[in-house]
């Protein structure tokens, strides 16, 4: 049976057309089913992973081949050159490249390169041979960062204008990055996938004979400069999901923000309040950025901030207001599993033979603390994007996912082991306030926030 | 037979047991007694350094930095990396920069460990015994640092020791000839440190005036002098950047010829390392690499220090282990001492005889009861106060003094 991992997100539509095509057509999956989990007439299973999930999922064996972005294959290369993947063929559509783009003609003395592509960032920045760099590894809005957060990006754009349209300056596209077909290098070697390969290798796109390589850029020629003292308080507030909940506290908050509507999203809406400017960033990315300054204050979730805190024990990172929305819980959840708590879960899996118990998540320092703290013994965590429900049983034993009501859990038929952490949105400040007249407006805002929330807020609690 | 069916070694990594580290710390006392003697005083750097350190051009070659353990510390959430110290001069000199005052001479010598990533079961943790000689000490310190290695590898029990030479000034001479832009010269430079032969071609085809193949630089294993004399014959007027270069190498190896110490030149040595600036060394034994090392006289500087010059070399104690013969067993006699009653008092009185022999240098435990065919010391309550049972026979004392003697006799 040939397992195959297939693209949600941007290259959903034009994957189905190549499956249809390719006489491999799968029900449901191009309209964009809910469902994660698809049978392939004749060939076996396929499986629904965010794309940058599926060149882990390849390597490690559990698929034998996936479809994914090639920048997301060399992402995980990078870190792992030891990658049992082999990339098979350029599919011919989702043509895109990587670019490094540059916001100034100055850089702070320590480099700081934001990307959502940070292994391959960190490789660039030692071919640039950057005597000193910073890499910040992000969930997006790389774009975002440049020239105040970050003085060099790695951002996806199809040409030298599409870098220029997210107001950067390029300088060279790194990687040609299109759709390609990759395969677990032993399931190549030992298993036939002579259905698939025939149907999708068939040279119906000209594509060269091998992909492209990483392209290390020229020299940059920055000159290092500090940057000057700031005179506003900077605001950072999220997008995705956490959006509305924000905009619902800051409305109860009276605080008008132009630019921060679903339909009219910018990146630096404009703020009705003295002295404050705000920048849109992933809520995810927001406590590192906190805790380094770039940002006094940021709304984002407590999950979030658990997560930093985990990885960095010591960061400056506080919380400052719970706003009360947004309210869900963080909990361990399996799937067909002869056991009513963790500990009973571990056991069965050790006695089923299972030597690494897996532990796939979104939060994956959360995930490793919570498998640290019940003595797992073995075990991995896979860090994931999305898609998770599909995870539990066959690519990980165990899944630390945030759950709201549950009815995605019921439906499908997962098991909640334990719930262990609740989270709502909140206002997270680093524990050095700003000084001077920064600190009145300081003081100032968060009071605003703080008649945004929805419970009374009392003192911060901790994560 | 151990009953662990699969190791849970972690891959590249080694245990070592008794009788290997009893060759271990032997290599390493050899080499510490050597370097004392020579005027050489110990450090030892941290396992953990910012990755800044290694990355700046100049320090490790790109795929050596591709190999590092790099890692985000517990505070590090400024983003910047951490890495397992992947080399040893390199913090060498960030301690000289920091700690010692600028242009003094300074003699250090250490035993610590280096992490590299191997992508098959090659060792990813070496130990080294390293020295490091900082200061304005010109050719004469290169050629202490020879005659100390080679020393220290004799001290060590470590017989045919091949000395192999080159000076980092020849490969630079052939680039800036090429008349390869800066950037290119030093693309082709890291290529030819991470062993890309390919490159020879492309800087030849760059040189037509030549009157001899540049592969007589980089494919012939010469000797001493009269190969340098031959290179500088057949090279030396279409690349006259060579001169300075040949003129050190040359310099050195007489001093080594002297006193009978006979070098083998090649022109790049310096695999991994951007940071040698002058004449670089490698010892080997039975073609195997034993250590290397040269000089860097730009490093110091590189890593925020004044520009000091500076030499080293580092011994590899996994590639000694199999060049040295075993030797003797080391152990101490081992003993056992036990109580013939199982009383407070004959138990303070045996660990009271075992304490006394572990002065008298044995190797004494107070629980096998000689069961692997150690002599035993029963202490007993009663005259005799003890009983030695050895080889299936037993002999009875009434004081340590007596016992002691015996026990002399068995050592």
């Amino acid at each position: 049976m040939i397992r195959l991992a297939l693209p949600t997100g941007d290259l959903r539509r034009d994957t189905a057309a190549l499956l249809d095509a390719a006489g491999l057509g799968i029900e449901g999956y191009a309209a964009g089913s809910r469902a994660l989990r698809f049978e392939m007439p004749d060939a076996g299973v396929a499986r629904v992973f965010r794309e940058k999930d599926i060149p882990a999922q390849v390597a490690l064996g559990n698929y034998d081949a996936g479809i994914c972005g090639l920048a997301w294959a060399e992402e995980l290369a990078q870190r792992y050159p030891g990658l049992e993947v082999v990339r098979l063929r350029d599919l011919g559509y989702a043509r895109s490249g990587l670019w490094l783009a540059v916001a100034g003609d100055t850089c702070e003395p320590s480099v700081r390169i934001v990307s959502e592509y940070g292994n391959i960032a960190d490789t660039l920045a030692r071919r640039m041979r950057l005597p000193r760099y910073r890499i910040f590894s992000l969930w997006g809005a790389a774009a975002a960062y440049p020239p105040e957060d970050a003085d060099l990006a790695i951002v996806p754009a199809t040409d030298a204008a599409g870098v220029e349209a997210q107001g950067l300056r390029p300088v060279c596209e790194v990687l040609a990055s299109s759709a390609w077909l990759i395969a677990n290098r032993r399931s190549l070697a030992q298993k036939d996938l002579s259905l698939l390969l025939s149907r999708l290798l068939d040279g119906r796109v000209p594509a060269p004979p091998s992909a492209p390589a990483l392209v290390a850029p020229p020299a940059l020629g920055l000159r290092a400069a500090e940057r000057p003292p700031r005179t506003r308080l900077r605001l950072a507030l999220p997008d995705g999901h956490a959006q509305s909940h924000t905009v619902a506290a800051l409305e109860m908050a009276g605080l008008q923000v132009d630019g921060y509507g679903k339909e009219d999203l910018v990146r630096r809406p404009r703020i009705a309040f003295d002295a404050v400017e705000v920048k849109v960033i992933r809520p995810q990315d927001m406590p590192q950025q906190v805790a380094i300054g770039n940002f006094d204050l940021a709304v984002t979730g407590r999950d979030v901030l658990f997560d930093h805190k985990i990885q960095f024990p010591s960061s400056p990172v506080e919380e400052v207001v719970d706003l009360g929305r947004s309210r869900y819980g963080l909990a361990a959840i399996v799937k067909d599993v002869p056991a009513d708590g963790v500990a009973g879960a571990v056991r069965w899996w050790r006695a089923q033979g299972r030597a690494t118990i897996r532990v796939a998540s979104e939060f994956p320092n959360i995930a490793d603390h919570f498998a640290r703290e019940r003595h797992f013994g073995r075990y991995s965590v896979v860090p994931i994007a999305g898609a998770s429900e599909g995870f539990v049983p066959d690519d990980a034993e165990i899944l630390i996912e945030g759950i709201e009501t549950g009815s995605s859990v019921r439906a499908n038929k997962l098991t909640v082991l334990e719930r262990f952490f609740e989270s709502t949105n909140c206002v997270i400040a680093n524990r050095r306030r700003p000084e001077g007249a920064l600190r009145a407006t300081f003081d100032a805002l968060v009071e605003r926030l703080r008649a945004g929330a929805l419970v009374p807020a009392g003192a911060a609690t901790e994560g | 037979m151990p009953e662990v069916a699969q190791s849970q070694l972690a891959r590249g990594m080694r245990d070592l047991l008794p009788a290997e580290m009893r060759r271990v710390r032997r290599i390493e006392d050899a080499f510490t007694r050597t370097c004392l003697r020579w005027g050489y005083g110990e450090i030892r750097t941290p396992v953990i350094e910012p990755i800044h350190l290694f990355t700046a051009a100049g320090t490790l070659s790109p795929q050596t930095l591709d190999r590092v353990y790099s890692f985000l510390d517990w505070d590090g959430w400024s983003g910047e990396r951490v890495v397992l110290r992947p080399d040893s001069t390199i913090p060498a000199a960030r301690l000289y920069a920091e700690r010692f005052p600028p242009g003094s001479v300074a003699r250090l010598f250490y035993r610590q460990d280096i992490f590299r990533f191997a992508e098959d079961d090659s060792a990813r943790e070496e130990w080294q015994c390293g020295v490091e000689l900082m200061g304005e000490t010109g050719r004469r310190g290169d050629i202490e640092l020879i005659f100390l290695a080679l020393d220290a590898l004799a001290e060590a029990g470590a017989a045919g020791v091949v000395v192999r030479l080159s000076h980092a000034g020849i490969v630079r001479a052939v680039l800036a000839a090429a008349g390869m832009p800066a950037e290119a010269q030093a693309a082709a430079y890291d290529r030819l440190l991470d062993g890309d032969g390919k490159v020879v071609d492309e800087i030849e085809a760059r040189l037509p005036q030549l009157n001899a193949p540049l592969r007589l630089l980089f494919d012939v294993d010469g000797a001493g002098s009269g190969y340098i004399a031959n290179i500088r014959a057949a090279l030396a007027a279409e690349i006259p950047g060579l001169t300075p270069a040949l003129d050190e190498l040359a310099a050195v190896v007489a001093a080594l010829e002297a006193r009978g110490v006979a070098p083998r030149i090649s022109a790049a040595l310096a695999r991994r390392f951007e940071y040698y600036s002058g004449i670089v060394m490698r010892f080997e034994r039975d073609g195997r690499r034993i250590g290397g090392g040269g000089r860097y006289d730009e490093l110091i500087a590189l890593v925020g220090g004044r520009r000091v010059p500076a030499s080293g070399f580092a011994l590899d104690i996994g590639a000694l282990l199999d060049a040295t013969a075993p030797g003797d067993d080391e152990r101490a006699v081992r003993i056992s001492v036990t109580a013939e009653a199982d009383s407070p008092e004959m138990i303070a009185a045996a660990y009271d005889c075992a304490a006394e022999l572990r002065r008298a240098g044995f190797a004494v435990d107070t629980i096998d009861e000689g069961r692997d065919g150690a002599p035993c010391v029963v202490c007993r309550p009663s005259r005799p106060r003890f009983v030695l049972r050895h080889g299936g026979s037993e002999r009875a004392f009434e004081g340590a003094a007596e016992l002691m003697a015996a026990l002399e006799h068995v050592r």
